[in-house]
């Protein structure tokens, strides 16, 4: 059964379709410095780029680059569930705690993470924990405000009909509300995912040793092209797989979701 | 009219009324209302819409308190305006538009009163449900997500997770509205054999007079808000009834009762509201 899902999965319509867009991108990309297309100059082209990929991929080097990254997003981002999703429920559930909480959120909120940075350097020991600090907060606002609002949100006849089977408070957080803000929080998850890659990127860039946001900008610096190109590719497809990773979890944890 | 025993659930609703103060506009919503269920006894309450039915199965449900009056259960207050006994699964609510859980599976539903009331472990109210669900012919959906079954299924799955938890009372609140007319007679005849099996005291509130008769034994006319009992009327068709009751010339003439007494009241409302508008 897994088998042929897993078949029918490789060779579906969708995947060919997704390798079209990547194959036309390339395509248009070798063709525009074949041809001479003005701005393509000085870009390497896909063959370029391949010749130095091949290489890099065999050196240890890129990869500690990879591993760099993936620690940072995976720390920052595992800190921001941690505190996020109770504070969150905690902020939905609390109509005090909420008044008193909800302004200070709603003025933090609105400073990108970026902007963080310079306090960050300044207030943390070492550029690293000031870059995983930066991560934290991208990704925690999205994750509070994704839970409060899911928690808000459940519709009161799930509590009630929890009510008058016979529940204690317990069973109605832990049976009714925990499982009805999932959702959101995966929600939360995926969106948090996406602006922790690209908080880490340009944490790296600024304040960085190393990471994939350190290689891109290096290789700038050092006029190395073709591996401008090569770390900006190693992100996207590490943000891909990242959120694959979160939107596969996402499924097996809230298996319901995928019927309604 | 009983054929099994019950276990009491006898409602004494007794001068209730309810004012909704939110924000100082005081709305009447229900108005010095008395009536009384006996044991094992369907009662159906219908009524324009708005006119605080669902006020009414709320406060015997503990959902919210009354401003005056009380609410008896097997002659223990309830409900008065001091205090309002907390919903518990002795007065089980089905919703309007269903509640099922749609984290849990249809088994993990109906298991779910059974588990937190601490009654049963989880493999013994497991192995209850599966025997409810094998009687009430839903065997098949057991491990479905409620989002995976159709509307008809849902709402039976919710009468069946009541009803394993051997409630007194139980308290529906317009449970097959918005269902087309076929799924809505299947889901009728459903409870009924269902409660043929265990005899509940039942407070149903609906909009469909042919429903009304068709289930209750008592069915009750409320005024137009606030809500008043205008009538009650008997009806006394043998159980178990099939959907044959109605086309007998006896349900025609209580039809017609019913009809007069509730096009009035929503004459009046309909009236009300227009002189809202102008």
């Amino acid at each position: 059964m897994n088998v042929t899902k897993l078949q029918k999965a490789l060779f579906s319509k969708t995947l060919l379709r997704g390798c079209l867009s990547v194959g036309a991108l390339i395509l248009a990309w070798e063709l525009g410095r074949r041809l001479k297309v003005p701005g393509f100059a000085a870009v390497p082209a896909p063959t370029e780029v391949w010749n130095v990929l091949a290489a890099s991929i065999a050196e240890p080097k890129f990869w500690e680059h990879w591993r760099a990254s993936f620690t940072r997003v995976l720390s920052g981002f595992v800190a921001a569930q941690l505190i996020g999703v109770p504070l969150g429920l905690i902020m939905a559930m609390g109509r005090a705690f909420y008044l008193t909480t909800f302004p200070l959120l709603e003025i933090m909120r609105p400073i990108p993470p970026l902007a963080w940075v310079p306090a960050s350097i300044i207030f943390w020991p070492t550029t690293e924990s000031s870059i995983a600090f930066v991560i934290f907060l991208g990704a925690f606002f999205t994750v509070v405000i994704n839970v409060i609002g899911s928690a808000r949100n459940i519709d009161v006849r799930y509590v009630r009909a929890a009510q008058s089977l016979g529940s204690r408070p317990s069973d109605i957080f832990f049976r009714i509300i925990l499982p009805a803000v999932l959702p959101g929080v995966f929600i939360g998850m995926a969106v948090g995912m996406g602006i922790t890659w690209e908080v880490v990127v340009a944490a790296e860039m600024i304040a960085g040793k190393s990471g994939l946001g350190y290689l891109t900008w290096s290789s700038y610096v050092g006029g190395n092209y073709p591996q401008i190109i090569i770390g900006m590719i190693s992100i996207g497809v590490a943000g891909y797989v990242s959120s694959s990773l979160i939107r596969l979890l996402g499924r097996y944890v809230t298996p319901w979701q995928r019927t309604s | 009219m009983t054929q099994s025993p019950t276990r009491g659930g006898g409602i004494s609703i007794r001068n209730v009324t309810k004012i909704y103060d939110p924000d100082g506009a005081k709305v009447l919503a229900v108005d010095n209302c008395s009536l009384e269920i006996a044991d094992g006894e369907f009662c159906v309450i219908v009524g324009p819409s708005g006119c605080g039915k669902t006020t009414l199965l709320n406060a015997v449900a503990g959902f919210h308190s009354i401003t005056s009056g009380t609410i008896d259960l097997d002659g223990r207050a309830i409900c008065t305006s001091q205090h309002t006994q907390e919903p518990s699964a002795e007065r089980i609510v089905v919703f309007q538009n269903g509640a099922l859980f749609p984290w849990y599976t249809v088994l993990e539903n109906i298991t779910y009163g059974p588990e937190v009331q601490g009654r049963m472990n989880r493999r013994e109210a497991a192995a209850k449900a599966r025997e409810l669900l094998a009687e009430l012919g839903l065997a098949q959906i057991a491990e479905r997500y409620p989002g995976e079954i159709s509307s008809g299924m849902r709402r039976r799955v919710e009468i069946a997770r009541a009803l394993i938890n051997d409630p007194k009372v139980l308290l529906l609140d317009e449970p097959f509205r918005a269902m087309d007319a076929l799924t809505k007679g299947v889901v009728q005849e459903f409870l009924l054999r269902a409660l043929d099996k265990v005899r509940k005291t039942v407070l149903f509130i609906t909009h469909d007079l042919e429903e009304a008769l068709f289930l209750g034994d008592k069915v009750i006319v409320m005024s137009t808000r606030p809500a008043r009992v205008k009538q009650t009327i008997a009806v006394d068709f043998a159980r178990p009834r099939t959907y044959r009751v109605r086309s007998s010339n006896r349900y025609l003439e209580l039809k017609q009762q019913v009809f007069d007494a509730v096009h009035e009241e929503a004459r009046k409302a309909f009236d009300a509201g227009e002189r809202e508008m102008a």
